[in-house]
């Protein structure tokens, strides 16, 4: 799938070491050492390990793990908020790591702009100077940065309470604020670092809307920091998903919860409903003969619940894929209740 | 030499040890253990070169000498050495000038344009319940024939306040935004802040002399420190999460300093003002000894006479600067980041127009209608009848009482029972002991470091060679503080049971903490006789308030959950003062016993004005005769003394606090 | 990295702004602090005197006369200072005190600032003699007539015991300032005495007001004139005669009673030079002990403020004041 246009970031074989001689790590004999004996041993904890990936233009790239899988420090180091140890790090090809203070501060003014776990608001400041601080960073007038500052706030939805101040305002508020924030400044990337964990599981429904929303309008590609699986699969378009400090899986949300890479992948997809992420796409068959003339139709990315519920519907055995109108193949109860209880063998074609 | 063995020993730390493992739980009998072996070995030897009693001369250092040097060197070279015509000279110059200015300001605006100024800055800060006080103050310190020296006293307030807020700002940037530089200064700002007040006199008039450029300099070196260590606590202490966000912006460091750093430190800021108000006030009294004039030098000249009633009407004013004052920078403090109220044609800087064109007109009408000078005919004699009343007093409670006997009776008993054994015992103890008593103190409450600190500081005592002065004035300390602290946790159980006393005892606290320490002196003798018995009592009045109001803070600080579940086990409310609220507050209790330790210090040296004697005598002699070596050994002694004091009563973990 | 980076660019800052401040305050010139006037001092069209004022009330009388005539006769502005004497001699040799009106004698100030660093000059006699001694409340006297006797006093050490004096007797001392040599005295004479000090007059004072509500007995450090002895009439007792060679002894090896002192003035030198009228004035100002006392009994006892004692004494001598302002 992916494209010759130059990805938004490309990473390879990055580090990140935190403790004494930290830089002499990656590439020596204890590289490879499992984390507590790495600390046994130098005094040395490794965040990030060895972690090489592309975010490409558009997309939104899901990073997952628990807590202390690398996950937060791996999002600082795009910006260089943390310094990585080594590796290579180019944001649309040029090079971050040999960027100089200022070259680095126009990479934070203009191109990513994060939006953090806990908001990160200046409490003396109103909604709308917060939203404005970006631009005042950057040097822009106060009328007109409060123009733009204006349109955003009604963007994301508080309109109103411009003169308000973070403390007054509630969580999801407070995050709407952050967001219209990191909006203002026009990124060519979103970095999200755990924005909604800090809130209620309804509001969070509902953010996680608004970046749905964002997303399909403006396109902006985003990287999304996140340790909630559903979150993950609900928004990523591709997830890597991190366990100390490494990436075990990339791929999918489908390559992920139907082909997980090792146990663990698996331990951790175990109960997600895999009807609602896997396509037809990946649970049908080869059509036998005369499959192929009636039952309902499907696209291969239609998920295997919507096809349960044709094929109840329809009252047919099986229901046909077709691509461009052409039969790529079909689907069956057995097919479907694989998928369902997880028995099959299924291999991910894409 | 056992100050260096009991203090290097620790470092190893209890526990490290195979034999002492099974001490890993009990950390304190670990060191106390630790502690006793070590001065089972150190102690024969020590005892059999230097022998017991007071600490031997041959480890004293005669500064006597040297010191008198200096003196007499600056004295001989103040009016022509580079260093002082080129810098001390254009300091005093500078403090001279400004000081004038804004002394003359004051008067300009006459006493109706800064009562007006004292009432609206009130109001906009505080409200209008605060503006009514502080305009009201301000007319009482006219009323009371104090108009004249209140400015004086405002005008080097407003100086000292500035240059130490600067100062401080500074220091605290250093601090804030550089590990090394707070790690180098912490200590010493939190020393300073424990020193009594007197200790920092002698050394300004040793270079400025006397008058009123050594009395700024001598409050800005007394109230800078709180302001440096909060600002550099608050810099420090900014949401990391907020910093984060700010540098992802791209925010260069001056914006991040500007724009995040120092708003998100504003609590603290104006909580450090606050601080150095109050202790510039503090100061600004004391350093009437050493000519700063105002309403110090008015208090000190009535007690001079003995006049008590009009060292109150020049120590009333101080009390209400003090309030309100307080009271303003805490409002300032508690209103920030709510959302601004009033009129919205009042708010922000129309607000503050507002403020200053009321302010010129009431400035003008005052001069055109009566003058700038409070008239003399505006004055209500309060000394009169306050003398009465204080005479009364005396006659009444002095002696004779039947069964409680009078006040003299008391301070006899308390001399003879308490203060005579009590110095004897620790003038008598082997001066081997007394560190080693110290050490393990030390090290039982906090770290090896505090330890150390401490065994440094009196050994410092014994080799300055006012190692018997010191355990005077030490045993006065102790006997005070066991007062107050008897008395103080006993009103405080009872304040923190009952809202109705609280709210009854809270402004009478107030008052007698802002109180100059200096008003005390003069009712203490007149009561208690000439000697340490007064300079006990005077000490014990002035650190009781902080002392029940730190422990009825604890004491009302204690988790309601734990309360509630302690009744609901039917315990009964002495049960839960005891097993429930006095654990839980420990904390709050330990910083009681550390605030009053420090605080009465501060006054047993004072005392030496009315008889205490030792090292406060030391340095009242110094300062009257410009006996420098004298005076500034004896100050030397009282900082060590305040430093071991406390460090040894000082828990691990230092709590920020809030002292005035 | 970067942070560190800004940190030290702010470092660089503020040690520049500091750097360029204390330019401003040093850089140009030389300013000696010693010809310093107080910032409350009165604007400079108008004459200025500034008066030292020592704690006790004598002087506060001496000062109060001055004041007023300066005030009203000669349309001067005075102004006090209140400090202990030696640091009053220290003010006065870097002028920011114009005169003390009276000393009791301080050899070694006398001797560096007016003989070597010649800041100082001799005013002349202020017409009051002063004595220091030990005194006894004279009821107590009354009963017992050999207590005036200093061989005498051991006989009374017991009666005499406080809780602050131990197993001895107690011989109050006052302020730290005064001249005393009360220690080397109960030594060098073997008395069985410790001798207290009230660390201020006002303690001492208070003191010996307390005492003489009791009648109960007392010796104590104490000088003439003083007004207290209208209020507690005390009695000296005899000590080992004066004699200028037992005075020129090493302070601690004294063992003879104090000298009897005419008080002295004395002016700083520019002063003396320029002061004019007021330093033609404060020369020649000379009274008795009888009206010193007069004024010092108004304000201590009667609690006049100082400057109405002192005018009602301008009304009532005239004689003795208008000689002052001759030319």
């Amino acid at each position: 799938m992916s494209e010759p246009t130059t990805p938004v970031f490309s990473v390879r074989d990055l580090w990140k070491v935190f403790g004494p001689g930290a830089d002499r790590i990656p590439g020596s004999e204890h590289a490879a050492l499992p984390s507590t004996e790495l600390r046994e041993r130098t005094g040395c904890t490794a965040a990030v390990r060895n972690v090489s990936f592309d975010v490409d233009k558009g997309e939104v790239f899901v990073v997952m793990g628990l807590s202390g899988s690398g996950k937060s420090t791996l999002v600082r180091c795009l910006t260089r908020l943390i310094e990585p140890t080594s590796g290579t790090l180019a944001i649309d090809g040029e090079d971050v790591l040999a960027m100089d203070r200022t070259r680095l501060r126009e990479l934070r003014r203009h191109r990513a702009a994060m939006v953090f776990q806990h908001f990160g608001l200046l409490p003396h400041r109103t909604v709308l100077d917060n939203v404005a601080y970006g631009l005042e960073i950057q040097g822009l007038g106060k009328a007109e940065r409060r123009a733009r500052a204006a349109e955003l706030v009604e963007k994301v939805g508080l309109g109103g309470l411009e003169d308000r101040r973070p403390a007054q305002l509630s969580g999801g508020q407070q995050q709407r604020v952050g967001l219209a924030r990191a909006l203002a400044v026009d990124p060519s990337v979103l970095l999200f670092d755990e924005p909604f964990s800090a809130l209620d599981p309804l509001i969070r429904r509902e953010m996680q809307d608004e970046v749905v929303r964002l997303h399909r309008e403006e396109g902006r590609t985003m990287v999304f920091i996140t340790h909630d699986l559903s979150e993950a699969l609900r928004l990523g378009t591709r997830i890597a998903l991190m366990r100390d400090g490494e990436i075990v899986q990339l791929g999918t949300p489908e390559e992920i919860v139907g082909s997980p890479a090792d146990d663990y992948v698996r331990a951790f997809v175990r109960d997600v409903p895999r009807e609602q992420v896997l396509t037809v796409a990946t649970a049908m068959r080869p059509p036998s003969a005369g499959e192929g003339d009636h039952g309902p139709a499907l696209r291969p990315e239609a998920t295997v619940s919507e096809a349960i519920e044709a094929v109840a519907r329809s009252g047919d055995p099986v229901a046909r894929v077709m691509k461009d109108g052409r039969l790529v193949g079909v689907v069956d109860h057995a097919c479907l209740l694989d998928v369902v209880a997880g028995t099959g063998a299924q291999a991910v074609t894409v | 030499m056992a100050t260096a063995q009991a203090a290097t020993g620790p470092a190893a730390g209890p526990g490290t040890a195979g034999p002492l493992a099974a001490l890993r739980g009990r950390p304190a009998l670990g060191k106390l253990l630790l502690l006793l072996v070590i001065a089972a070995v150190a102690v024969p030897v020590v005892h059999a070169r230097w022998g017991g009693g007071i600490w031997p001369g041959a480890l004293t250092v005669d500064l006597g000498g040297p010191l008198g040097e200096v003196n007499d060197w600056i004295i001989g070279n103040r009016d022509s050495h580079p260093l002082f015509l080129h810098f001390f000279g254009h300091i005093s110059n500078a403090v001279v000038l400004s000081v004038r200015g804004v002394y003359l300001a004051l008067l300009a605006l006459g006493w109706a344009g800064v009562t007006a100024v004292a009432a609206l800055v009130a109001w906009r800060t505080a409200g209008v319940r605060l503006a009514l006080t502080a305009g009201l103050s301000f007319l009482a310190c006219g009323l009371l024939g104090m108009w004249v020296p209140t400015m004086q006293t405002l005008a080097l307030m407003v100086v000292a306040v500035l240059v130490s807020v600067v100062l401080g700002m500074l220091l605290g940037l250093a601090a804030g935004l550089s590990d090394r530089t707070f790690r180098l200064l912490r200590p010493v700002l939190d020393t300073m802040q424990v020193l009594p007040a007197f200790a920092y006199l002698l050394p300004v008039v040793l270079i400025f002399g006397i008058g009123v450029p050594g009395a700024v300099l001598a409050t800005v070196v007394y109230a800078a420190p709180p302001m440096a260590r909060l600002t550099a606590l608050g810099l420090r202490g900014a949401d990391a999460g907020v910093m984060e966000a700010v540098a992802s912006l791209g925010a260069t460091g001056r914006q991040r300093l500007l724009t995040a750093r120092l708003p998100l430190a504003r609590k603290e800021l104006l909580l450090g003002l606050n601080q150095t108000i109050m202790m510039a006030l503090s100061m600004a009294v004391i350093a009437s000894v050493i000519g700063a004039g105002g309403l110090g030098d008015r208090v000190y000249q009535a007690l001079s006479s003995v006049d008590v009633g009009a060292a109150l009407a020049a120590g009333i004013p101080i009390v209400l600067l003090a309030v309100v004052l307080d009271r303003t920078t805490e409002a300032a403090g508690r209103k920030l980041g709510t959302e601004p109220t009033g009129p919205a044609a009042l708010r922000g800087r129309r607000g503050w127009g507002a403020v200053a064109v009321i302010t010129a007109a009431v400035a003008v009408l005052g001069r055109f209608t009566g003058g700038r000078i409070w008239p003399e005919s505006g004055v209500v004699a309060i000394a009169g009848p306050v003398n009465t009343a204080k005479d009364w007093m005396v006659d009444h409670l002095y002696t004779g009482i039947p069964v409680i006997g009078g006040t003299a009776d008391w301070a006899a008993h308390f001399t003879n029972w308490i203060l005579n054994p009590l110095r004897s015992g620790l003038q008598g103890l082997p001066w081997w002991s007394v560190l080693l008593i110290v050490a393990a103190l030390a090290w039982t409450i906090g770290t090896w470091r505090t330890a150390l600190t401490a065994v440094l500081a009196m050994a410092g005592i014994g080799v300055l060679g006012v190692w018997e002065l010191s355990m005077d004035t030490l045993s006065q300390v102790l006997a005070a503080v066991a007062v107050t602290l008897v008395l103080g946790f006993a009103i405080a159980v009872g304040a923190a049971r009952s809202t109705r006393l609280e709210r009854l005892l809270r402004p009478v606290l107030d008052v007698f903490q802002t109180m100059p320490q200096f008003v005390y002196l003069i009712p203490v003798v007149a009561l208690f006789g000439v000697g340490r018995a007064p300079a006990a009592a005077a000490a014990v009045v002035y650190a009781l308030p902080a002392v029940v109001r730190i422990t009825t803070q604890g004491l009302r600080g204690v988790d309601p959950a734990a309360m509630e579940c302690a009744r609901s086990l039917g315990a009964t409310p002495g049960q839960q003062l005891r097993q429930v609220q006095l654990p839980l507050a420990r904390p709050a209790l330990l910083l009681a016993v550390n605030q009053g330790v420090v605080l009465v210090l501060a006054v047993v040296i004072i005392g030496g004005l009315v008889g205490s004697g030792a090292l406060g005598y030391e340095v009242v002699f110094g300062l009257a005769q410009g006996d420098l070596a004298t005076g500034l050994v004896a100050g030397a002694a009282i900082v060590c003394l305040g430093l071991m004091l406390d460090r040894v009563t000082q828990p691990t973990t230092r709590r920020q606090r809030k002292e005035s | 990295m970067a942070r560190t980076r800004t940190r030290a660019h702010l470092r660089t800052t503020a040690t520049v702004a500091s750097a360029a401040a204390l330019l401003a305050v040093t850089g140009c010139g030389a300013a000696d602090m010693t010809k310093q006037a107080s910032p409350f001092a009165a604007p400079a069209d108008i004459k200025t005197v500034t008066l030292s004022v020592q704690s006790w009330v004598g002087a506060q009388a001496n000062v109060a006369v001055a004041q007023k005539l300066l005030e009203d006769e000669l349309g001067y502005r005075v102004d006090l200072v209140q400090t202990d004497e030696v640091p009053a001699w220290d003010a006065l040799s870097q002028g920011r005190v114009d005169a003390i009106l009276e000393d009791w004698g301080h050899p070694d100030q006398e001797k560096l600032y007016v003989e070597d660093k010649k800041t100082i000059v001799p005013g002349g006699d202020l017409g009051v003699t002063g004595h220091i001694g030990w005194y006894v409340p004279a009821y107590w006297a009354e009963e017992h007539p050999d207590v005036t006797e200093w061989k005498n006093l051991d006989k009374y050490a017991d009666e005499l015991r406080t809780p602050e004096s131990g197993d001895k007797g107690q011989l109050m001392d006052g302020s730290p300032s005064y001249v005393t040599n009360d220690k080397a005295l109960v030594k060098n004479l073997g008395l069985d005495y410790k001798v207290v000090f009230a660390g201020s007059e006002a303690a001492q004072i208070t003191q010996i007001q307390q005492f003489a509500k009791e009648k109960k007995p007392f010796l104590s450090y104490w000088y003439q004139p003083q007004w207290l002895f209208n209020e507690v009439p005390m009695v000296e007792v005899e000590l080992p005669e004066y004699s200028d060679a037992c005075a020129a002894k090493a302070p601690e090896d004294i063992d003879c009673a104090y000298p009897t002192t005419p008080l002295q003035k004395y002016l700083n030198a520019d002063f003396s030079k320029r002061g004019g009228e007021a330093a033609a004035f404060l020369k020649k100002f000379h009274w008795s002990e009888k009206d010193q006392n007069k004024v010092s009994e108004m304000i201590a006892s009667e609690r006049l403020a100082p400057g109405e004692a002192a005018e009602r004494w301008i009304e009532e001598n005239p004689a003795t004041w208008k000689k002052w302002l001759d030319r």
